[in-house]
């Protein structure tokens, strides 16, 4: 009886320890950031995975894939279409699904010339599944400081420097 | 007392404007739990709508408002739409005898504390008539919990409030103010601390606040007895229960806080500021502790408030004679 | 009681003599006990945390019978393992249980490589026991937010989550990701870590040890968590043994089987660290035993860092995407932070397995839940799950 009330009491203390807890977090300042008008560390955005694109080689600026299909051999989601072009290995069509992409990095370990890497497109949206459907080529090309003077079909798409390459239609081969 | 026109014209009046202040509670004390939930848990709560998110709870009210009213299959569609009425309307009648100030009371009734512990009792009919219309096994055992736990609360706080009662010879809310001086060692709460602390935890019982929100348990019962609830009816539950909170923190304040009395200027605001004390209090507990289990919630009533009440009502009333 | 007779819609009353055995494998349409109700708690309950499902029969407040109604999350992880190459089934094992990734990472590749005779640099091992003791904290941590929640607690969560906001931070830096991590690689790891990683990893142990205290202080001595714990759902050594319950459901029982002790793999040789087993088996001690892991974790990452050397992260021939597994067969097993994480590999030389068979410790540990909730009161019943530490996706694979 003596030991019961006597728990009861220390546990009533216990209560008290967890509102004073609670009281201090009460007054202390907050953990949230609010997200549109504050930026978080912009540090964590370093390691940030977004969609893939190329990498421009150095005194080109083209792309520095070879169109060896590794990328495509190695990924898990199948969302990588790699076509060779018609002279040297250029490649002709680089398309990237980015709804099947699981951002697992095999590709870009598996890249023996290092062309591809991983965006940081935090700030992704898009209105449709298609638009998501990203050609990589067109992407590097509206990347590029000084677009070189293109043929018809780059400059159909270019968009200039928008976070979205232009949808892809029709060109997805079966 | 004789029903003249002008009594029956000041009830009404005073009916109005209590429905307008449990309504405006309700909108507060969303506000304000909400923000307190945020500030505890180091977030901003509601931030967007509004200055500082101040008419979110408005914009909330106003979508369940707007909401279709909802019928699920197979319930008992009289007593699912009465339920939500049911909980809200008798929480109008307890605020008549309270003395908000010296002279702002809308009843005043010689047995008053009678009244509001008479009527107290009828929230949870409306709980149980919720859980058993509409049809769903969680309403039904949150029902059959509100009811143990409404009927044992009950008696503690009955007994707390009775040590009050004793020491002003008087139940009669007024009189149970004015014997209380304006400074706060002169309140019952320096006299009567354990009765004060049974009717706290009673009250937080009573009003099915956590840690003994048994009857709506998220985490068990989804939402308890109101768990097939949408839109208004929802609203109407919710109303009651702020209602509710807002009439047992005023008897609180009445009882053991010294009411309209303050150390400077008396007045209805010395009330109004007791109450929303006690109720920051009720929302502290909320956002700190878990939930007892539903046998520990008895055992506590049961073993430990009642006897305690009864002990304290008796050695009250001992002390009162020797004193006499 | 138009409409309410939710028991027996049709008013067919069985003989209660003749009832056997789980409602799940009979039949779903078998009718309650008279005077009782069969509840379903789940797939969408609050306290399932996910989609399990569970059948309670309802006598009162008190379980009659409970059973797990497992399947809806299930994703044929083994069966994927058998249609992709090794490389490209390492994502999926940051899918299989998102709250402890790194654990399976391991799992498999540790599979692989003991099958292909793969070595792994010493780097890449501290590396791997540090991502992977951060994680386990991390994971412990949201157990501990989620548990206190299912018992009416809603602030906790919160504060766990700012801890481990912070681990993800942290191992974000490497792996990329912030919940599906896949940083283990056939031969070592992804990425090397940089001074930033070092240097909050460091911050963070201290800060955690301190927050502990205040976890103690908010939570474990509070005297509602207590007597909502202490004796409920009592887990013997005999039960975990008859279900292979393993994890700190099998430590809180008592013994201090841990696989990181038990069968060493990597470097856990070289740490100093207890191997925590609680004196209770109840609830409560389950309750404690993660928590006292989370401290031993602590000391593990801190000894890690201190001695973390340098060299390469991944050996020079590590293989591609195209490597072929030797033919063969072998088991490997990593302490999660719900129990023995395990992998059965079967190769039979071609590009992809020839069988994979997970082995989850949610599974054998939500197997106990059915004996350990029968008698109990529904709150104690969601008590006990919470303190299983399920992760439905794990479960179900």
């Amino acid at each position: 009886m003596i030991k019961a009330i006597i728990d009861n009491l220390k546990g009533l203390y216990s209560l008290l320890v967890g509102l004073s807890i609670t009281g201090r977090f009460f007054v202390s300042p907050q953990k949230t950031t609010h997200y549109p008008r504050q930026v978080d560390d912009p540090e964590c955005l370093k390691s940030y995975r977004g969609p893939l694109e190329l990498v421009p080689a150095d005194d080109t600026g083209q792309s520095k894939c070879i169109s060896c299909q590794m990328c495509v051999r190695a990924c898990p989601g199948h969302c990588l279409t790699v076509t060779k072009g018609d002279k040297g290995k250029a490649p002709k069509v680089y398309l990237y699904d980015f709804t099947l992409c699981c951002l697992c990095a095999a590709c870009v370990e598996s890249c023996p010339t290092g062309a591809i890497r991983f965006s940081h497109k935090v700030y992704l949206v898009a209105p449709s599944r298609e638009a998501l459907h990203l050609d990589l080529l067109a992407d590097l090309l509206a990347r590029a400081p000084n677009p070189p003077q293109p043929k018809a079909e780059a400059e159909a798409e270019g968009e200039g420097n928008q976070v979205l390459a232009a949808p892809v239609t029709g060109e997805a081969p079966a | 007392m004789e029903l003249t026109i002008a009594n029956f014209v000041q009830i009404v009046i005073a009916c109005l404007l209590i429905i307008a202040l449990m309504v405006g509670n309700a909108v507060i004390m969303v506000y304000i739990e909400r923000k307190a939930a945020g500030f505890i848990q180091r977030r901003p709560g509601p931030y967007e709508v509004g200055p500082r998110g101040t008419i979110q709870a408005i914009c909330d009210s106003m979508k369940l408002l707007g909401k279709q009213l909802f019928i699920p299959g197979n319930v008992d569609w009289l007593l699912y739409f009465l339920a939500p009425v049911m909980a809200f309307l008798p929480v109008l009648l307890l605020f008549l005898p309270i003395p908000f100030g010296k002279y702002l009371v809308a009843l005043k009734v010689d047995d008053g504390i009678l009244l509001i512990l008479a009527f107290a009792g009828l929230g949870v009919i409306s709980n149980i008539l919720a859980g058993w219309a509409s049809n769903n096994k969680y309403g039904l055992l949150g029902a059959a919990r509100a009811v143990a736990q409404s009927v044992a609360y009950e008696i503690p706080m009955i007994m707390a409030l009775l040590a009050v009662v004793f020491m002003a010879g008087s139940l009669n809310l007024s009189e149970i103010v004015e014997r209380q001086g304006t400074w706060p060692w002169q309140w019952n709460i320096v006299f009567q601390p354990l009765a004060c602390f049974i009717y706290f935890v009673s009250l937080v019982g009573e009003t099915n606040r956590a840690p003994f929100d048994l009857p709506e348990a998220e985490s068990e019962l989804t939402a308890g007895f109101h768990t097939e609830y949408s839109g208004m009816g929802f609203a109407l539950f919710f109303l009651s229960e702020y209602a509710n909170m807002l009439l047992v923190s005023f008897v609180c304040a009445t009882f053991f806080l010294g009411g309209y009395k303050g150390p400077i200027l008396d007045g209805f605001w010395w009330t109004f500021i007791k109450a929303y004390a006690v109720m920051c209090l009720i929302v502290w507990l909320r956002w700190t502790f878990p939930r007892v289990r539903f046998d520990q919630l008895l055992n506590i009533n049961w073993k430990w408030l009642l006897p305690l009440s009864i002990l304290n009502l008796w050695v009250t009333a001992i002390v009162l004679k020797f004193i006499e | 009681m138009s409409g309410l007779n939710f028991i027996n819609p049709f008013g067919v009353r069985e003989d209660p003599g003749t009832f056997t055995g789980d409602f799940y494998t009979e039949n779903f349409s078998r009718k309650a006990k008279p005077g009782t109700v069969i509840l379903n708690l789940g797939p969408q309950h609050p306290s399932t945390h996910g989609v399990l499902r569970i059948v309670v029969e309802l006598d009162g407040e008190y379980v009659i019978r409970a059973e797990p109604v497992l399947g809806y999350l299930h994703r044929m992880h083994e069966k994927m393992g058998e249609v992709k190459t090794p490389w490209q089934f390492i994502p999926n094992m940051g899918r299989v249980d998102y709250l402890h990734p790194i654990a399976w990472n391991w799992a498999y590749v540790g599979a692989v490589e003991r099958l292909g005779g793969i070595e792994v640099p010493e780097r890449a091992e501290y590396l791997r026991v540090i991502s992977c003791e951060l994680n386990r904290i991390a994971s412990h941590l949201m157990w501990w937010g989620a548990f206190v929640m299912d018992l009416g607690g809603v602030t906790p969560i919160l504060y766990a989550f700012e801890e481990r906001e912070k681990i993800n931070d942290i191992l974000q830096i490497v792996t990329g990701s912030r919940l599906t991590l896949s940083y283990f690689r056939f031969g070592g790891v992804s990425t090397d870590v940089d001074e930033r990683f070092l240097r909050l990893t460091k911050e963070f142990v201290p800060y955690l040890r301190e927050r502990l205290k205040m976890y103690k202080a908010l939570v474990t001595d509070n005297i509602i968590l207590r007597r909502r714990l202490e004796g409920v759902g009592p887990m013997g050594v005999d039960i975990c043994q008859r279900y292979g319950a393993t994890g700190p459901i099998l430590r809180a029982a008592g013994v201090a089987s841990d696989t990181r002790r038990d069968i060493p793999y990597g470097i856990y040789k070289k740490f100093d660290f207890d191997i925590p087993s609680g004196p209770t088996n109840d609830s409560f001690g389950r309750y404690l035993v993660r928590l006292a892991e989370v401290e031993e974790s602590l000391t593990i990452v801190e000894q890690a860092i201190k001695e973390l050397p340098a060299g390469a992260i991944r050996i020079d021939k590590a293989p591609k995407a195209n490597y072929k597994l030797p033919a063969g067969e072998t088991y490997f097993a990593v302490e999660g932070a719900r129990g023995q994480v395990g992998c059965h590999l079967v190769s039979d030389g071609g590009t992809r397995p020839y069988r994979i068979k997970l082995r989850a410790p949610g599974f054998s540990n939500l197997s106990l839940f059915a004996e350990a909730a029968k008698g109990t009161l529904l709150a104690d019943a969601i008590a006990i799950l919470g303190s299983l530490d399920l992760v439905i996706p794990e479960v179900d694979r």
